[in-house]
């Protein structure tokens, strides 16, 4: 997919891409909007197959083996830096979103990595990302 | 002799419904760069453009200058896309087939999305830290990871199958815990969300917001900030200002 990034002010961490390709204006507008009854309509040649074929690329990826693959692609090293909970612990006290605050603490909930109690014997080590063909202990 | 003859040669692609007070004074072009002409009725107005009915598809044009012609549209009015390739027989019939028979549905519709506009919102895990967190947090994903990683490439194993749906299922769970704890954030910023089809391992949501204009700054404050506290695991895209082709209707409308 095309994107451009047009960065607003800011840190910039909140991606804005420009739809620009045909890809992202299927994406947009197919299935959308008002629908008109088939038999009010008159039919033109093409429109019913491309909704067809971008139907067939959404829905055509063979889910499982593709968890399977990506699983096992997957060298275990972490990223460091701010836990999550920390990181919308400060987004609460900076008072960026005082609005939103009362739903802070089911956020921080769900947005622990991992489940819940077993969180601290696995807090990155910063391994180094040497990866892919390290040996079977992984 | 082909029984096509009996059919007309043009028909009516008809691209939105608008107020018929927010008709553009400039001239537009649509599909084929053909002229847009609107049908009015009452309020309401249709934006419209004859196109050749034994015209070959042309697809990426098509799709282009529809998506193109909406967007010219909002800029000034409140424009209800239609569903891309709809199209009628003649003026008589995007009277009498559409605007007649959903009159008040589309003025009601324009009024309540009058001064709105749609952003589409996309939360994306960062795959390989999110791939970590399951198989670290899942002794039984880890068991069989460790047991089909030597596997050949593309060997079929029943352990793959079982691995990938434990996988999937785990991601499921992250996915909709991770859904609502953002959108619990982003839901008072917007008068609606809309969910849109997708799939992918790092997909964890993909929604269509319906914001007040006036309100625009505001989301995207909340959104870049939200964007900062949870880039190591998630990353978050905003497209948009986008015409409301997410809220345009059920087609409850006849």
């Amino acid at each position: 997919m095309t994107v451009q990034t047009t960065q607003r002010r800011g840190g910039g961490y909140l991606e804005r891409p420009a739809p620009s390709g045909l890809a992202d204006v299927i994406e947009i507008i197919l299935d959308k909007g008002i629908v008109i009854d088939a038999y009010v309509r008159v039919s033109l040649v093409g429109i019913e197959l491309l909704t067809i074929d971008a139907r067939i690329v959404i829905a055509s990826v063979d889910t499982y083996l593709r968890f399977a693959e990506a699983t096992n692609r997957l060298d275990l090293y972490e990223k460091g830096g701010q836990p999550l909970t920390e990181a919308l612990g400060d987004l609460q006290e900076s008072g960026a979103s005082k609005k939103t605050s009362g739903a802070i603490s089911g956020v921080k909930k769900a947005l622990k990595p991992g489940s819940s109690d077993d969180d601290e014997e696995r807090r990155p080590a910063k391994k180094s990302p040497s990866r892919r063909r390290q040996t079977e202990d992984a | 002799m082909p029984d096509t003859q009996e059919l007309p040669a043009v028909g009516r692609y008809v691209y939105a419904v608008l107020p018929a007070a927010g008709v553009p004074t400039d001239p537009l072009t649509g599909i084929d760069g053909a002229p847009v002409e609107f049908v009015e009725l009452g309020e309401l107005a249709a934006a419209t453009s004859v196109i050749s009915l034994d015209r070959p598809p042309g697809r990426r044009h098509d799709l282009l200058a529809h998506s193109h012609l909406l967007e010219s549209l909002v800029k000034s009015t409140t424009a209800v896309p239609v569903e891309f390739g709809a199209v009628l027989a003649d003026r008589d019939s995007v009277v009498e087939d559409l605007l007649a028979p959903g009159e008040g549905y589309f003025v009601e519709l324009i009024h309540r999305l009058e001064g709105t506009e749609q952003f589409n919102l996309r939360a994306t895990y960062d795959e390989e830290q999110v791939l970590a967190e399951v198989v670290q947090a899942n002794p039984l994903i880890a068991e069989l990871r460790r047991r089909t990683r030597q596997l050949p490439e593309g060997a079929m194993h029943p352990d793959l199958v079982r691995l990938g749906e434990e996988v999937s299922a785990a991601l499921d769970h992250k996915r909709a815990e991770d859904t609502d704890g953002l959108l619990n954030l982003v839901a008072p910023q917007v008068l609606e969300i809309r969910e849109r089809p997708g799939a992918g391992v790092d997909r964890v949501f993909d929604v269509a917001l319906l914001v007040e204009r006036s309100r625009r700054e505001e989301l995207e404050d909340v959104l870049e900030g939200l964007a900062e506290a949870v880039h190591e695991r998630i990353r978050l895209s905003l497209t948009g200002p986008l015409p409301p082709y997410d809220f345009a209707g059920e087609g409850q409308w006849g």
